[in-house]
């Protein structure tokens, strides 16, 4: 689809965008956020995750620990740390700022 | 019939048909590979192989245990292409075939996706890697120029470390010679004659190493220190692509037997050679001593006679390298003390313009390239004895060390008033600094020095 094509790269990089505010409600385990992500214009997939949460995790904005599931092994569930709260509070900011940008502009 | 291939994912054994054991180790051969340069590789491998696992367990129950290629197809699909780090671009796309397939592009709903490839059962060798692990999206502008980048970035790193084990001063020698992979004994020699060209400009080099040039403590770090890969995976994946060469080398593939007699033979031949190795091995330690010092692993056993008579002779070396180790540090202890006490070196007055500390330092230079070679030829005789105690033999030297050091002290400190001063001096300021909370790197300095170097103290203030 030419629409598809025309966003990939937008939709790249508001993927660390969204799971930052998947990961801010709750903890979450990776399946979960990808079924959140699977109906929406952002699905993705493992390949993609597991390398990005790791980057979130370097750079201080996500944690996780590990939880027992009743069945297989033990699960990592992230959350948000402080510091990813603070930066997600930045990018909700400048991402009503870039709405308000696009919506203005039309008219 | 289709052979089964038992893997184990993150701690938990799955069995494979053989086209879908291809499949899963060119996926995570791939995945690997796009992860060469991220620190977390590893634990992102894991998370892989879990998540891979999860989802083949989808299809096992009480009356199926295999999962067949189809099935693993299906499952990397869902998994999708790993990705390098936004930083490494999509050099994990363009390799292997971005032409492949149109289903890894971008976050496509898993499971809408066309299965572009159906043929797998049949075609066996075809299992191409592309069609579970291509981007083949728009990310992968880079394509082979970044393919090299990641090439290039996936050789681990190394780095300059100073290793304690085996170190005669510091660790800077040996962490040099494990950085460049050299022997170490050639660095310390470059080191002498450097000093000695030089003038010492050498040895202001080496201290200044001695304190900008950390320590290698942990097994990464040791790793890092030899340039080597830092864990079993790297190894395995390694071994992995090289099966999946072999594999893909072999015209015969289809029949099978050859293969396996190759693989038989391989494995006898191998085995073969662990028996003889550890045999020899249990022969060096069991009878101890090999003519001519340390052995090669596989050479006969000499008879009882020339056992025995070698055993004395070795024991008569030791003796005597303990002999003329213990000679040497009387030597230089006299040495110094005359050194400190008239102020030459056993009569001969000092040249001009050397001060007395540098003339000092000499002496503890020129000790230890004397008193190493001893030391080592002591500890390799010691070795082919079959009787070597490598806490004993350490603790001698280092008792002996101490007690050089404790001597030297209690001589100062009696006859050389500016020592007793010093040391008085030393002690105050240790309690203002330990009180202060100050000076902790000066702390370490001291508490760095060699015994020997205690006698500094005096004449360098």
């Amino acid at each position: 689809m030419a629409l598809d094509s025309k966003f990939s790269p937008i939709r790249k990089g508001l993927l660390e965008f969204l799971v930052l505010k998947i990961v801010s409600g709750t903890t979450v385990y990776v399946p979960d956020i990808l079924k959140r992500l699977a109906d929406t214009e952002f699905a993705t997939q493992e390949g993609t995750l597991y390398p990005l949460l790791s980057k979130l995790r370097r750079e201080g904005l996500v944690d996780y620990q590990w939880q027992e599931s009743e069945s297989g092994p033990p699960r990592k569930y992230y959350r948000l740390t402080p510091t990813g709260r603070t930066h997600l509070t930045e990018l909700d900011d400048y991402w009503a700022l870039i709405n308000k940008t696009v919506s203005r502009l039309g008219n | 019939m289709q052979k089964v291939i038992t893997v184990s994912l993150n701690g938990n054994a799955y069995q494979l048909d053989e086209d879908a054991y291809a499949q899963l180790s060119a996926y995570l051969e791939h995945a690997a590979r796009a992860l060469a340069a991220n620190p977390d590789h590893a634990e992102i491998a894991t998370d892989l192989e879990q998540a891979i696992a999860e989802k083949c367990a989808r299809y096992l129950n009480a009356h199926k245990n295999v999962v067949k290629a189809a099935e693993l197809q299906q499952v990397l699909h869902e998994m999708g292409p790993v990705e390098a780090d936004a930083a490494a671009g999509g050099a994990a796309a363009g390799e292997i075939g971005a032409a492949s397939s149109p289903a890894g592009a971008g976050p496509s709903t898993p499971g809408a996706a066309p299965n572009p490839d159906g043929s797998t059962g049949k075609s066996g060798g075809s299992t191409a890697p592309g069609d579970a692990t291509s981007a083949g999206d728009a990310a992968g502008p880079g394509g082979a120029a970044a393919a090299g980048g990641a090439d290039s970035s996936s050789r681990s790193e190394r780095r300059l470390y100073q290793i304690s084990e085996g170190a005669v001063l510091s660790g800077v020698c040996t962490g040099i010679a494990a950085y460049f992979a050299i022997d170490v004994t050639l660095v310390r020699a470059i080191f002498i004659a450097l000093f000695f060209v030089t003038g010492g400009i050498a040895l202001l080099g080496y201290v200044t190493l001695m304190f900008i040039v950390p320590y290698a403590s942990t097994s990464e770090e040791h790793a890092a220190a030899r340039g080597m890969p830092f864990n079993a995976r790297v190894l395995v994946e390694g071994a992995k692509q090289k099966y999946a060469q072999f594999r893909q080398g072999q015209e015969w593939r289809g029949t099978g037997t050859q293969w396996r007699n190759e693989w038989r033979r391989m494995r006898a031949e191998w085995s073969s050679e662990r028996r003889r190795l550890r045999d020899a091995w249990r022969a060096h330690w069991r009878y101890g001593y090999r003519p001519g010092g340390v052995s090669a692993p596989g050479t006969a056993a000499p008879g009882t006679a020339g056992r025995y008579a070698a055993h004395v002779i070795t024991s008569t070396v030791i003796a005597i390298l303990g002999l003329v180790f213990a000679l040497l540090s009387v030597l230089w202890l006299f040495v110094l003390l005359s050194l400190l006490t008239t102020g030459a070196v056993l009569g001969f007055p000092l040249p001009l313009g050397v001060p007395l500390w540098v003339t000092i330092l000499i002496l503890v230079l020129l000790y230890q390239i004397v008193a190493w070679p001893i030391k080592s030829m002591r500890r390799a005789a010691c070795y082919s004895m079959g009787t070597y105690h490598p806490g004993w033999v350490e603790a001698s030297d280092g008792i002996f060390g101490l007690a050089i050091a404790a001597g030297l002290l209690w001589y100062g400190y009696h006859h050389v008033p500016e020592l007793r001063d010093f040391l008085d001096h030393l002690t105050h300021w240790w309690h203002d600094a330990t009180g202060a909370g100050v000076g902790a790197r000066r702390d370490l300095f001291f508490g760095r020095t060699r015994p020997h170097d205690v006698s500094l103290g005096p004449l360098a203030k």
